[in-house]
């Protein structure tokens, strides 16, 4: 397993290269220009100059991204232009926020896709999985952003429940702000939910169309171990796997759900970074996304063999 | 296993107490403000946005500061001396005024920060253009010497929207032409600023050693009083999320709503609506530096003869008590507000236009419209002038980008034909800028020349009128740019908020009880 984990190190390193070069091409490539945003719309051409030099944006497309590889190789990913801060300390704030959201988004799938899932799966064809089909169905098919709005309308507005938006760290006011993901983790889970409930029953009932399931019922094995101990054991190894996706998707690419609650999350740090044109941080965001997308990567190929020792990872 | 499942469960029931419990133990009185967006950075002498205006505004001061009808009143300037026909200006300031590092406002720092906004700032050619010297001739006085004179001089300095705000001498001597950092950010005003911490807020506190004008607070001008401990500044860019927020009691305030809640909310008795009392207004600039509609007056105006304004502002604006299309520059009830040349707004009239869009030479060339995407009323005004306009035989074509894009694009002349902006209210016509010759669209001829000088070099209010007068005239014949209307925004805030400010969303003189 040690040798397998090097190997993949190893090509990561690689896929990291060649993101950041694309990453780099790709953000230089679109038109606009981060001064304008910073000087404002009446900035003179000589003032525009000599920030773009401070800024280092006159040298040649090679030499900036030489020079930011560089000091990302030293840990270090620059300044952000807007906020003029270090790149790091930015997203640091992000990624805390996001992987929060997406942690707690991904208890919500547990707890409601899998075991729901499980029922479907059990009663295939019955009116109650007719039903619960057609509810994840539901959930998958209305818009986030509409969710999120009717949440906060009912659980915030009306109800003064929950808070309507932002989320002040837990750092700095302990443990109960995690009550301001809770209806943006809501709101993320639906789909999700949905989805990891439709694969939870359609890979339990190929599962359950094995011989050895046949065996197991037939040698009197209680029906609710069957399930648990022949069925969903074997399902999951393809439940793991959207897992993995659905985290690291949802690390980064809750755009619309962190606009509409006003969190500061990496995905709408990443987006706002693209309209102001604030290029060490969208290369910094994407670096870190990519980062994380491998890792989770790894660890889900490294859990098929927890899951199945049949697994030989090569 | 069984123990563990309890404490487990114990564990679980624990925390969800601790998270639905509603944990207010801050006894600090701060007010939260949901803006539209991040700011960019807050050195508010260079940068135009709004959103670091409305924050910069409670941190900087500027010599003078507007009033509720838009006239200067000092407000760091305790008195002022005209000489020399208008060439001499001698600003008195208030002693004992402190910057919020403990340093005391001299004449050195109002020299410096002059300076620098004359060669940097937003606005600063507009006065300091013709500045033959700027010096301190006191402790507390400073002398502008000017080779002509500016009849605008004090409302230019009287803003700090790309105005004249004062930093430490120090600290503007250090940034010449690049942004003053964070940790610079040092002002004379009521608050100070604390901290900033990306996507989630700008904070500021209460500067205990404030010291105030004497006269009675009026708009932006006069006694500035402190009454929240703190004031945040969390960007909330869902314009939904900004009412819930209100309504929730998570935000006392939020900017910029959309006009299609304005019916409902203004009904709604837990949320007082505010409306501006300034409105802003939609311009589709005109190439007059490159391209098919450089110098053809002509066109220019059947393009305008074509259009409907009512129309466009309806789908950009929505209910009727939000817009109103008329064609003075500036609104009524304005000491600018002229009906010179306005006949020409709005006339909806396509077969004239097609005519005379024939007399102009036209023949079908596809005219380029820059528009961009992050602002909904642009695009909407755009796409209703472009069907318009094809019913009058003109053919444009809608170039759609975002803003960063639209900036860039728009410095280069041969790139568009048309594009498509929105002005703030100015207190003076001086402060406009399609008469800015090097702003894009470079309105620069003899006619227009020779009116902006007499405009600016007089100090008589109503020979500064019948110039004014004569440059809207000008405006409707040679069309630099199209007045779309005035377009009045609103924000909501708590009914516990009193002594809201008329001029816009300043939290000083403002409590919550």
């Amino acid at each position: 397993m040690w040798s397998y984990a090097l190997k993949r190190g190893g090509a990561t390193a690689v896929t990291l290269v060649a993101a950041s070069v694309v990453i780099f091409a790709f953000i230089h490539l679109v038109p606009g220009d981060p001064i304008y945003i910073l000087l404002g719309d009446t900035a003179t051409p000589d003032q525009i100059d000599a920030l773009r030099r401070q800024l280092g944006l006159d040298q040649p497309i090679i030499v900036q991204y030489l020079r930011w590889a560089g000091h990302a190789l030293s840990g270090d990913l620059g300044r952000s232009i807007f906020f003029q801060a270090p790149v790091l300390s930015v997203i640091a704030d992000g990624v805390e926020t996001s992987t929060l959201l997406a942690s707690m988004t991904m208890i919500w799938v547990l707890l409601i896709g899998v075991p729901i899932g499980t029922i479907a799966a059990m009663r295939h064809g019955s009116w109650l999985d007719q039903c619960l089909s057609g509810a994840a169905m539901l959930m998958a098919s209305v818009p986030t952003f509409w969710v999120g709005l009717y949440l906060i309308l009912v659980f915030a507005a009306w109800l003064g429940w929950l808070p309507s938006s932002g989320y002040p760290s837990i750092f700095e006011g302990g443990i109960a702000n995690l009550r301001y993901l809770i209806l943006p983790s809501l709101t993320l889970a639906a789909p999700n939910a949905a989805l990891i409930l439709r694969l939870t029953r359609a890979s339990m009932l190929d599962v359950s169309r094995e011989d050895y399931v046949r065996t197991a019922r037939a040698k009197g094995i209680r029906p609710w171990q069957v399930v648990r101990r022949h069925i969903l054991r074997n399902a999951l190894l393809t439940i793991v796997s959207a897992f993995g996706f659905t985290f690291a998707a949802l690390l980064s690419e809750a755009v619309v759900t962190e606009t509409v609650f006003a969190l500061p999350g990496i995905g709408r740090l990443v987006v706002q970074s693209i309209l102001r044109r604030d290029y060490p941080v969208i290369q910094g965001v994407i670096l870190v996304v990519v980062v994380l997308y491998l890792a989770i990567n790894l660890v889900v190929d490294l859990s098929y063999r927890l899951l199945d020792p049949r697994v030989e990872l090569q | 296993m069984r123990s563990g499942m309890g404490a487990l469960m114990r564990g679980v029931v624990t925390m969800a107490v601790a998270l639905f419990l509603n944990v207010q133990a801050n006894a600090a009185e701060v007010l939260r403000e949901a803006t539209i967006g991040e700011p960019p950075p807050l050195d508010v002498m260079v940068t135009t946005a709004d959103v670091a205006a409305v924050i910069g505004r409670h941190i900087f001061e500027t010599l003078y500061a507007l009033d509720s009808t838009y006239s200067p009143r000092p407000l760091l300037a305790e008195s002022d001396r005209v000489d020399e026909g208008g060439k001499t200006i001698v600003i008195k300031l208030r002693q004992g005024v402190l910057f919020h590092n403990g340093k005391e406002l001299t004449a050195a720092d109002v020299v410096a920060s002059m300076k620098r906004w004359g060669q940097f700032g937003a606005r600063g050619k507009l006065l300091m253009g013709n500045a033959v010297s700027v010096e301190a001739t006191d402790r507390y006085e400073v002398t502008l010497k000017l080779s002509a004179p500016n009849g605008a001089w004090k409302t230019l300095i009287a803003d700090v929207n790309g105005g004249l705000a004062i930093y430490p001498e120090e600290i503007v001597s250090k940034a010449g032409a690049q942004p003053i950092e964070q940790k610079d950010y040092i002002g004379t005003g009521p608050y100070k600023f604390k901290e900033w911490r990306p996507n989630r807020y700008v904070e500021l506190e209460k500067f205990d050693r404030y010291s105030s004008c004497k006269e009675a607070g009026d708009g932006f001008a006069g006694a500035r009083v402190a009454n929240f401990d703190a004031i945040r500044f969390v960007p909330v860019p869902d314009v939904g999320t900004r009412v819930s927020g209100v309504q929730a009691g998570d935000y006392d305030y939020a900017e910029m709503i959309s006009g299609d809640l304005f019916d409902q909310l203004s009904a709604d008795k837990s949320i007082h609506v505010v409306r501006s009392n300034a409105p802003i207004f939609g311009l589709f600039f005109m190439n007059s530096k490159e391209g098919i509609l450089k110098d053809n007056y002509k066109l220019r105006r059947a393009i305008q003869m074509a259009l409907d304004k009512s129309q466009a502002q309806r789908v950009a604006f929505g209910p009727k008590g939000l817009w109103d299309a008329q064609g003075s520059i500036f609104p009524q009830g304005s000491f600018w507000y002229s009906t010179a040349g306005t006949e020409a707004y709005s006339q909806h009239d396509a077969k004239k236009a097609k005519e005379l869009a024939k007399e102009a030479g036209y023949t079908g060339t596809p005219i380029r419209l820059l528009v961009s995407t992050n602002y909904q009323a642009h695009f909407d005004e755009a796409t209703v002038f472009t069907r318009q306009l094809a019913e009058a035989g003109i053919n444009v074509q809608m170039m759609v980008v975002d803003w960063a894009t639209l900036l860039k694009m728009r410095a280069q002349s041969e790139q568009w034909d048309i594009y498509v902006t929105h002005h703030g209210f100015q207190p003076d016509p001086i402060l406009l800028t399609f008469l800015n010759p090097t702003y894009p669209g470079w309105w620069d001829n003899p006619e227009i020349n020779a009116l902006r000088t007499e405009l600016t070099n007089s100090s008589d209010q109503t020979a500064r009128k019948a110039a004014w007068e004569k440059i809207q005239a000008l405006f409707y014949e040679q069309v630099p740019a199209m007045k779309v209307g005035d377009a009045y925004t609103y924000d909501i805030a708590s009914p516990k908020l009193k002594g809201l400010n008329p001029n816009g969303p300043a939290f000083w003189n403002v409590s919550a009880k």
